[in-house]
């Protein structure tokens, strides 16, 4: 058990590391000289060598390849990401304000999907291809298809310019938040459904359940303490991609309603060659994203302890 | 012959089989019986070299075991075929790996016998039902006419009669080549028809080891009455008066 | 009170597995359904326990294999629980320990799941939960085939005092009429998804008509032995 959770654990830092490595390194060997691109981008303007000079020795780029990426690794395991190369300005608290944008709005979205998705697998697998289960399914497909940002242009179109009942740009009030997030859940639900209705599909197929009916146990207990759980394992594996999917839209959606938060930051950042707010917008993102999935495996071992038993 | 010589088994720390020793002449069948978790495949396993011995060793006629290209009928038959492969293929398997030409005279024969039809060959291991699966392995391990054959509940997925029809033709097929057969089975009635001599293993150890009919008619120790009188409580053996 | 099914029937994919057949089983009667494998008799099993729970008749079922009984995710003790509040029993920890000791599983740990108990301990663990109540018949399905022989003939003879204490009806479902001969008062022959005889257990040995019958009685015993 507790050598279960240990392996769990180097495996996440292990992951972790190897992503500060590769982004470390995508920097160090991009093509040109970084320190000339920081320049660029902080002056806009040719600068002298010696300037070039103080920036390479203010970002350890003089020394060899690992003294930099300690150099470069140390201050952000404190959580200090540094600044901006454009601004000069401190990464955190930017970053920081960012977040506080993109989190409700992920949630919001995943919420939504959850709201569509949950009931509609149900209701689908109740009765596998009927009519309704049908409709479900080409719900689904026809939501996984459709990119975020028609969609996000589409909902616009209905609910701010036709009928103006909902705003479309910014973040000025709560009410700025109900399109992004909208946008963002019907492509959550989309996916989530398929996954969803094969895994109560799955989950009503095994062969053990005419036994429990049998024996006199009530549908709607077989439905929630034999059904329920074998359906979860497979929704909880792909959270963790479902995570990386919200990651991806919120980006896409911010800068569809031109909303404050993560995407814009990194779109901007970007576009400045910013290394060190896109540094750390991927540091924080591979962080997150390890987390979660580090969570995933530690419930695994709490739903179906025969998971952790053939890893260990 | 197949000779055991006093052969121990180690798992961690706790022996699962202690002193072994039996031996089994060309023609004679020795069956292996006990309860779960006595230590009967483990046995084979370790005859066949699949788990190392701590102590003891198995020879065939004074040479090493592989000498006698010994065949297994495994026990869990469905697992004991490559899912990838048609059963044909991993039937005649044992004859490519000694370079034999397949005899195709001798496959209809034992397909005959096993009331296997040839189309069933074609088929893949997950598209025959258990009792084909385990009747093709039996197919197979006795394709190569070894002279040695090890069997793992061979008959567990059958249904009665055909269990009977089964160890019929693997003793008429004995009876005509003269392989040494070790049959592994909780079916004393299987055993007490068709062994020359019946082994006992309990707790990895051999509690009792003799002629079948001597067995049947009167066990030797306390845990070979109770084995027996379990075959005729449950219909396995028929007492006359 | 006598249990009388009519025009039971199932099919599977478009094929039919079980042609029209009715059983009349009486209060504590012991009856066995014999044949092949393939023939139709864990279908008609479950088929008869289907019927007659939807027409509120009690009735216990005890599958081939425990994996098609108990859900691994859940513990023992859930299982057992569960199976109480099913029969809408109190707890009772006095009837648990009297059913585990007389099934030789009291030593099972209750906090684990199905599959941390050897196979012949889920089969006792599911026939125990057949037993809880007292249903007016008990359907086994090969139930000695998980078992090890002496358990096997020693959970027999438990069955044998239980129905008779309770005259709970007994249809033993099994393709060895070895077993069937020793453990049931009438036979019921199944071949090719009919019921092709059904009649007193001396009778079918001494006389089989049908060819399943005779097929099974020619294969009934490995030996016969003087003892």
């Amino acid at each position: 058990m507790i050598r279960f959770f240990i392996g769990l654990f180097l495996r996440a830092t292990v992951v972790l590391a190897g992503t500060a490595l590769a982004t470390f390194a995508l920097l160090w060997h991009a093509p040109g000289d970084p320190a000339l691109a920081v320049a660029l981008a902080r002056y806009r303007a040719v600068v002298p060598d010696a300037v070039i000079d103080q920036i390479r020795a203010e970002a350890g780029f003089d020394t060899g390849f690992w003294t930099a990426f300690v150099h470069w690794l140390a201050p952000m395991l404190r959580g200090d990401f540094g600044q901006s190369a454009v601004t000069g300005r401190d990464v955190g608290p930017d970053l920081l304000t960012a977040l506080s944008y993109t989190t409700p709005l992920a949630l919001l979205g995943l919420l939504i999907g959850l709201a569509i998705s949950i009931p509609l697998a149900l209701v689908a697998t109740k009765r596998p291809g009927q009519w309704m289960d049908r409709i479900s399914v080409a719900l689904a497909s026809i939501g996984a298809a459709i990119p975020s940002y028609w969609l996000g242009l589409l909902l616009i179109l209905l609910f701010a310019v036709q009928l103006g009942w909902l705003p479309a740009m910014g973040a000025r009030t709560a009410a700025h938040i109900i399109l992004p997030a909208l946008t963002l859940g019907l492509g959550v639900a989309a996916s989530l459904t398929r996954i969803l209705r094969s895994g109560l599909l799955e989950a009503r197929g095994q062969a053990f359940l005419p036994a429990f009916h049998r024996r006199g146990v009530g549908a709607h207990a077989v439905e929630r303490d034999h059904i329920a759980p074998h359906a979860a394992i497979p929704v909880i594996t792909v959270f963790g991609l479902e995570l990386a999917f919200l990651l991806e839209g919120a980006v896409m959606v911010e800068v569809i309603f031109a909303r404050p938060g993560l995407g814009t930051f990194l779109v901007g950042a970007i576009e400045a060659r910013d290394f060190p707010k896109v540094q750390a917008v991927v540091i924080v993102a591979a962080t997150l994203f390890v987390t979660v999935n580090l969570l995933i495996d530690l419930l695994y071992r709490v739903l179906d302890p025969r998971i952790g038993e053939r890893n260990a | 012959m197949l000779n055991v010589d006093r052969i121990s088994v180690r798992r961690g720390k706790a022996l699962v089989l202690r002193d072994i020793s039996l031996s089994l002449e060309p023609r004679r069948t020795l069956a292996v019986v006990g309860e779960s978790g006595a230590g009967k495949s483990t046995l084979i396993a370790a005859i066949l070299g699949l788990v190392p011995c701590a102590r003891g060793h198995v020879t065939w006629s004074g040479a090493p075991l592989g000498s006698a290209r010994p065949s297994l009928v495994m026990q869990e038959p469905r697992s004991a075929f490559n899912p990838q492969l048609s059963l044909r293929r991993s039937v005649l398997e044992p004859c490519v790996a000694q370079g034999l030409a397949p005899d195709t005279r001798r496959l209809e024969r034992l397909c005959d016998g096993l009331e296997l039809t040839s189309d069933l060959l074609d088929r893949r291991p997950f598209e025959v039902s258990i009792g084909q699966v385990q009747r093709i392995g039996i197919l197979r391990a006795l394709i190569a006419a070894p002279p040695l054959v090890l069997f793992d509940e061979p008959l567990s997925a059958l249904d009665a009669v055909r269990q009977k029809h089964t160890a019929r033709l693997i003793a008429d097929l004995q009876a005509e080549e003269g392989f040494a057969a070790l049959v592994v089975t909780h079916d004393l009635g299987y055993a007490a028809a068709y062994a020359d001599d019946i082994a006992v293993l309990r707790a990895g150890k051999i509690e009792e080891i003799g002629a079948a009919k001597a067995f049947v008619a009167a066990p030797q120790t306390a845990y070979g009455r109770t084995l027996r009188d379990a075959a005729f409580a449950l219909g396995a053996l028929e007492r006359v008066a | 009170m006598t249990l009388t099914v009519r025009g039971l029937s199932a099919t599977r994919s478009g094929r039919t597995i079980l042609h029209r057949t009715d059983i009349i089983i009486e209060p504590g009667e012991r009856v066995g359904l014999v044949g092949a494998s393939g023939s139709g008799k864990s279908t008609f099993g479950h088929a008869l326990v289907d019927d007659l729970r939807a027409r509120g008749r009690s009735v216990a079922h005890v599958p081939q294999s425990p994996s098609e009984a108990l859900d691994p995710l859940r513990s023992l003790r859930f299982h057992w629980r569960e199976a109480e509040q099913a029969l809408n029993l109190a707890p009772d920890t006095s009837r648990q320990h009297a059913l585990f000791g007389a099934l030789g599983i009291d030593g099972g740990d209750l906090r684990k799941r199905p599959w941390g108990w050897s196979r012949g301990m889920q089969q006792r663990f599911v026939i125990a939960m057949a037993l809880l109540g007292t249903p007016e018949l008990l359907v086994m399905d090969e139930p000695t085939s998980a078992l090890d022989p002496v358990i096997a003939a020693a959970t027999m003879d438990l069955l044998d005092t239980y129905l008779a204490d309770r005259k709970t009806a007994l249809l033993l479902i099994t393709h060895d009429l070895g077993l069937a001969a020793r453990r049931v008062s009438r036979l019921a022959v199944m071949d090719a998804g009919r019921l092709v005889e059904n009649a007193a257990t001396h009778r079918i040995l001494l006389n089989p008509q049908s060819q399943a019958a005779r097929a099974l009685c020619a294969h009934r015993n490995w030996l016969q032995l003087p003892c």
